[in-house]
């Protein structure tokens, strides 16, 4: 029997700890601020919140490797997720030196990296596997209630990655990746045969399958893992292609609740840059344009919802994550670069530690 | 303890290594292919040829002699194969070959379900290479061949068991047939060989040195993190949970830890023969030295392992002996995923290693 792992005692060395004097003042001044995962080049993982002048706002320090962050809608508070198959979750406060909290996936289920917050705050969502039968879930969490799980919904499919709560409120949006993987065989992949990745779009109360969107059956091997929703409310997703590497198949396309599906085209030259594999996706700020990340071929594009053409390409050595500014994307990288592009005119800086794969903009709650 | 050996390794080592001259990358992309990928690929071939052989004459003339030395052969390709497995690069990744090979991990059993199904019904279709290989690879390689050798039943192959044999024969004659192909795709200097010695910006994986020295370097880091997740943490069970010998890899013919040995050399071998650690910089030769003397580890580990599995984990010692291999594939990962590919100036990072 697979047990969790004993790690509570690395989590939460102190947020407020590890403060840095000039958190307060950033803040303030309403300079934009971005939370990741990190590697510490010391050794150690951590959630940072940094700006984009090069500061260095503050940390979390993590038991193990995290993925990505997503922060109350209300109360600004924020949660980490191990990623997969880590079993833990933390939960912070960027306002102020309340110390963080560890979640731990509950017996038979780990985290797969990403989770939403209802509208008003009082339930956190989180994807994990049910590793046993194979089954991706939607694990439910009460805020008030001190983080309890109090229930789960399916997926609809295997491996499930990102989700997001649509702009109504009500729809979550999930990326099922198609691959399993259970953790007695760490993240080894186990159904590449047989992989069927999906979009579904469930309901948030009741968890009801409203729609479930499959690419052609000859790109089973294609899985659907980030997403990000453009000016239209359509669903914008990206792939990593499991399939042989001389085939290159096309890996950006958008979704809608209608029940549309495409993959668009990009230029051979454009995908080869691209190297079978998304890292990450997402939207600037009024949703007209979509950045999508390779920290394969050390590529970042912007896409233009509209035409379905690159508009921006920025070439960033293991660049991956993405996030809004007010005017355009910024790009951060695993050897700790972040810089702007497709209209922002952030500089590019280094910091003294090592980006994950998801770059998130904090918003002023 | 281990960093203090490591750092007095690397404080002798140091200063005869710096007289020579730095490697360059295509030295050891070269002698990567040359020296440990080739020969371990037509050995693998040479051995996988001898198993048809063998298994064709055990159906010819059925006897416990035949059996025995079927068996035996089963087990040398065995060794040949996992030295080089975990190349999993070009020849090995076309074709589906390294799934047909061995259809592994394999957690719900689907290749004993589907052997033994084959047996059941005498499934003709089993009993040809021609048609075996339109069917599930699961069916096709190295763990459905370990059933019919070594599994329930199989002493009846010295009585002359005729569908059995002949669905053995089908298999050995697949395997023996992409063991020739790959030797021959990397002996090939007009193949894949040239794409890693001679990269171009129009080719799809390989643009430029820098990036196949990464995907050298990725071989051992990957191939480090297969041996754990793969082969050791399934059986041994993660943190505390009993161990299942029976999810092991190769258990019923007592090939488990001789298989992992194996994996562990291959590694050392690409390492060590590419000398890829000697194209860093005077002041990072220590990284090659630390991994060698963690392959020691391995390799000592592994000697004390002296039970067939089922009863190795239930040995203290030798229970003992397996987690430290555990152990031992994670300093490699650090030492191999980011102290080489750093000091060999790569960004096999953090991010491009293995994202999600």
């Amino acid at each position: 029997m697979w047990r969790r792992r004993a790690f509570l005692k690395a989590a939460g060395a102190g947020f407020a700890a590890s403060l840095l004097p000039r958190r307060a003042a950033a803040l303030e001044r309403a300079e934009l601020v971005f939370a990741s995962s990190v590697q510490k080049r010391e050794g150690g993982y951590a959630a940072a919140l940094v700006t984009e002048a090069g500061d260095l706002v503050s940390s979390v320090d993590l038991p193990e490797r995290g993925h990505d962050i997503t922060f109350s809608p209300t109360t600004g508070q924020g949660v980490v997720f191990a990623r997969q198959p880590g079993t833990f979750a933390v939960i912070f406060d960027p306002s102020d030196g309340t110390p963080p909290r560890t979640l731990t996936s509950v017996e038979g289920r780990h985290f797969f990296g990403h989770g939403a917050f209802s509208p008003d705050g009082k339930l956190l969502y989180a994807t994990e596997n049910d590793f046993e039968n194979a089954r991706g879930v939607i694990g439910i969490y009460d805020v008030a209630g001190g983080y309890t799980r109090i229930g789960e919904f399916d997926t609809y499919g295997t491996g499930p990655h990102e989700m997001l709560l649509m702009p109504d409120g009500e729809t979550f949006v999930v990326a099922n990746g198609g691959i399993e993987t259970h953790p007695d065989y760490g993240r080894s992949e186990l159904n590449l045969e047989t992989m069927d990745p999906s979009i579904a779009f469930i309901e948030r109360r009741t968890g009801r399958l409203i729609g479930q969107l499959r690419l052609e059956a000859g790109l089973h091997q294609l899985s659907i893992r980030h997403m990000a929703f453009d000016h239209r409310g359509r669903v914008w997703f990206g792939c990593q292609f499991r399939g042989p590497s001389a085939d290159r198949p096309q890996l950006v396309g958008y979704a809608t609740q209608d029940g549309e599906i495409r993959l668009i085209e990009l230029p051979e030259t454009t995908l080869g840059e691209l190297r079978n594999y998304v890292g990450s996706v997402a939207a600037s700020a009024d949703g007209g344009r979509i950045g999508v990340s390779s920290p394969e071929g050390n590529t970042i594009l912007a896409i233009d919802p509209d035409t379905a053409t690159v508009v921006a390409s920025l070439g960033l050595e293991n660049g991956c994550g993405i996030a809004p500014d007010s005017v355009g994307l910024l790009a951060s990288s695993g050897d700790g670069a972040l810089g702007g592009f497709a209209g922002s005119p952030a500089p590019m800086t280094t910091f003294e530690l090592n980006f994950d794969n998801h770059l998130r903009l904090l918003k002023a709650v | 303890m281990r960093l203090l050996i490591a750092l007095l390794v690397a404080l002798i080592a140091v200063p005869a290594l710096a007289q020579e001259q730095k490697l360059t990358a295509n030295e050891v992309v070269e002698l990567a292919i040359t020296e440990a990928i080739r020969p371990g690929f037509a050995r693998f071939a040479e051995e996988a040829g001898s198993l048809k052989l063998n298994v064709e004459a055990l159906g010819a003339t059925p006897s416990e002699a035949t059996l025995e030395t079927a068996r035996n052969q089963f087990k040398s390709a065995v060794t040949a194969w996992s030295r080089i497995e975990l190349y999993r690069i070009g020849p090995l990744m076309a074709e589906n070959r390294s799934d047909a090979i061995l259809f592994w991990p394999d957690r719900k059993g689907i290749a004993l379900k589907q052997v033994q199904g084959a047996l059941a019904e005498a499934d003709q279709t089993a009993a040809s290479a021609e048609t075996l290989a339109g069917k599930s690879v699961a069916m096709q390689g190295l763990g459905a061949l370990e059933f019919l050798l070594f599994g329930a039943d199989s002493e009846t192959l010295a009585a002359g068991a005729d569908f059995r044999c002949k669905y053995a024969a089908a298999i050995a004659e697949l395997i023996s047939g992409r063991a020739d192909e790959m030797s021959a795709e990397w002996a090939d200097p007009a193949g894949f060989s040239k794409r890693l010695l001679e990269p171009s910006a129009s080719d799809p994986d390989y643009r430029s040195t820098r990036e196949v020295l990464e995907a050298l370097t990725g071989l051992l880091a990957h191939g480090t993190e297969a041996i754990r997740d793969q082969r050791l943490l399934p059986f041994l069970g993660r943190d505390g949970a009993a161990p299942k010998p029976k999810s092991a890899l190769f258990w019923r013919s007592g090939m488990t830890v001789p298989s992992i040995s194996a994996n562990f050399e291959g590694l050392k071998a690409l390492l060590r023969d590419s000398r890829i650690a000697e194209a860093t910089s005077p002041d990072q030769q220590w990284v090659g030295q630390s991994a060698g003397f963690e392959f020691g580890n391995a390799e000592r580990a592994e000697k004390l392992v002296t039970k067939p599995v089922e009863q190795a984990v239930g040995d203290p010692k030798q229970k003992k002996a397996l987690d430290y291999m555990v152990i031992v594939t994670q300093s490699l990962d650090t030492i191999l995923g980011e102290n080489l590919a750093a000091a060999l100036g790569l960004s096999v990072g953090f991010s491009s290693l293995d994202g999600d």
